[in-house]
């Protein structure tokens, strides 16, 4: 990498395909070496394709990507060389054992033959999947080829990993062991990483920063505790036959549009300067029917849903 | 799980991919390409089957049954060296599914974002094509030779080479261009005998393109198989190659007629070859 350049780097990338379909409107970021950067948003927010854009397989239509100092667009190979990917669907060859399909990696990013086996026996022992890799993929569970194709992506002790959605369409088992794996391995590599992904709790527990995108561009971006903290203190969530009323008592007392949600018949809202009681017992006060009522800590999915959700933007009383 | 605490390996990676990297991932490629085409036994066995089929059974058959002033031995070995112009594109246009089912179910995306030229995808896989091909056609020349066909051996063995190998090249190329265009092995099975058999009955294959109708034989000298074909002939038989080079060409100079016909089927080679590179190369990136 050259010296003082970021990691990754993304500034003003813009993707309109064919039928004038804006994927990504002009997405700026920087990830210094060894942070681990996470992309959350709902489906078709940009995130796949953004990827694609910092590993070379989509190109841009306009703005520039770098990796490790070096222009994507103009040295993709070079790039190439310094990152791997691990793409959301199953990219391996099925028929091949573990082993033949780790090999070609090793073999295709240059690495040299001794080290190669030497990585390859030490990471398929950390992921616990060295006992089959001599097996075909074809009879590998979805978790067993996540894993190694996690082992492929460092095979090359790469710069820069592309996690997108990594554990999407596993059970949560596999998924929680998968990202210990994940964490574990970043640990130990202190490799980059930039990750995409639908899980809040993936993206707490791994990600150094958060790029919250929707509709193509980034809407928020930063560390998931000043995330949370700019949620509040309590979250209270209320089922209730009239959101309407509900959100008009909130209003009168003073919690603000951004911070009241509702989805469906529940009322999500974000407390600062008063608790959940005190809030119950003014919907009691104002005779509104309350199904159920529940308070908890925030979480990002609240943050998420604040950024990318239907956001209340009900008029004021007068 | 096993987690254990010691700190991975650190690994030296070229950092600079260089030509001679870029010309070293081919065999990478290759290996990978057979590995994945030949299997088993029966994988092996099944492109061996064919020729040897056409080559005791079916050419000795027509021989036998169509009477030709030439006797039974030059028709059967006429019927062989047809058959070679049925191998190479059924075994280059079957080598083309290889690349849809790695753009669907395979290793396709991870080769795109490998640190390599595009290009050596294709040639990689070119080149495993090749060699299926070419075991195809030495089984079928020696088979045929053994139950009666008589070849040529001489330098002239090289206009063989030269066709078969370029003739191969541009069907494989044929074979990418579809495989990158259609989207399912289904489309691209109802398109592939189009390419890779219909040419086969009007390019000279069982009868002299004289036999055809005017406009037929006007369009079968168009078609790279035709010239392939007599050379093919040319190169094994000298012969009935020279009177094939004769029936497209009129001239009186065989290798003139050999050159123009290796001429052709080159320029079909390098266009169409370079447009599945292109294709190729092109779609690897949205």
């Amino acid at each position: 990498m050259k010296s003082g350049s970021p990691a990754v780097e993304a500034e003003n990338l813009v993707k309109t395909y064919a039928g004038d379909i804006q994927a990504v409107k002009g997405i700026s970021f920087a990830v210094e070496a060894g942070e681990a950067f996470g992309l959350l948003g709902p489906n078709g927010a940009g995130k796949t394709t953004t990827i694609g854009m910092l590993n070379s397989t989509v190109s841009p239509t306009s703005g520039r990507a770098r990796l490790g100092g070096r222009d994507v667009a103009r040295d993709p190979i070079g790039t190439r060389a310094i990152s791997s990917v691990v793409f959301q669907d199953s990219v391996v060859d099925r028929p091949l054992t573990g082993r033949q399909n780790l090999e070609l990696h090793l073999k295709l990013w240059g690495v040299r033959p001794a080290e190669g086996r030497a990585r390859l026996a030490e990471l398929t022992e950390t992921v616990g999947i060295a006992d089959l890799i001599d097996r075909p993929v074809a009879t590998y569970s979805g978790g067993e080829r996540r894993r190694m194709e996690i082992v492929r992506a460092l095979l090359s002790d790469p710069e820069v990993v592309f996690l997108d959605e990594p554990t999407v369409g596993l059970d949560t088992r596999i998924r929680h062991d998968l990202f210990d794996v994940i964490a574990t391995l970043r640990d130990r590599t202190g490799v980059t990483i930039i990750m995409t992904t639908h899980y809040l709790d993936e993206a707490e527990r791994l990600c150094d920063r958060i790029a919250v995108i929707d509709a193509g561009t980034i809407v928020a971006c930063d560390s998931p505790s000043n995330f949370l903290a700019s949620i509040g203190i309590e979250v209270l969530e209320v089922r209730a036959d009239d959101t309407q009323l509900v959100v008009d008592v909130l209003r009168s007392h003073g919690i603000a549009p951004p911070d009241i949600l509702v989805i469906g018949g529940t009322v999500t809202a974000s407390l600062r300067t008063t608790d959940g009681a005190r809030v119950l017992q003014l919907l009691a006060e104002a005779s509104i029917h309350v199904r159920s009522a529940t308070t908890r800590s925030p979480s990002l999915d609240d943050v998420y849903l604040r950024l990318t959700g239907d956001r209340i933007t009900v008029s004021s009383p007068n | 799980m096993t987690i254990t605490a010691t700190p991975p390996t650190a690994v030296s990676v070229q950092p600079r991919p260089t030509r001679s990297r870029q010309v070293s991932a081919i065999p990478t490629l290759t290996m990978r390409r057979l590995t994945l085409s030949v299997r088993n036994s029966r994988s092996v066995a099944v492109p061996v089957l064919t020729p040897l089929l056409f080559a005791l059974v079916i050419a000795p058959a027509l021989a036998n049954t169509i009477a030709t002033p030439a006797g039974r031995d030059t028709y059967m070995t006429y019927v062989a060296l047809a058959t070679a112009g049925l191998l190479i594109p059924l075994n280059c246009m079957f080598s083309g599914l290889g690349v849809i089912v790695d753009r669907q179910q395979g290793a396709m995306r991870e080769l795109l974002v490998a640190p390599i030229r595009r290009s050596s995808i294709v040639v990689g896989n070119l080149v495993a094509a090749l060699a299926i091909t070419a075991l195809q056609l030495a089984v079928l020349i020696a088979a045929s030779a053994l139950r009666g066909a008589s070849y040529v051996t001489s330098l002239h063995l090289l206009w063989f080479l030269a066709a078969a190998l370029l003739f191969a090249i541009l069907m494989y190329g044929m074979a990418e261009i579809l495989a990158t265009r259609l989207p399912s092995p289904e489309e691209y099975i109802g398109v592939l005998p189009v390419i890779a058999i219909v040419p086969f009955f009007f390019a000279g294959t069982l009868f002299p393109i004289t036999s055809l109708p005017h406009w037929l034989a006007a369009v079968a000298k168009v078609l790279p198989l035709t010239h392939a074909l007599a050379l093919f002939r040319y190169g094994l038989t000298e012969h009935s190659g020279a009177q094939a080079l004769h029936n497209i060409w009129g001239m009186s100079n065989v290798t003139v007629m050999a050159s123009l016909s290796l001429l052709v089927v080159a320029l079909f080679t390098i266009a169409v070859f370079t447009g599945a590179v292109r294709l190729f190369t092109k779609g690897g990136t949205s």
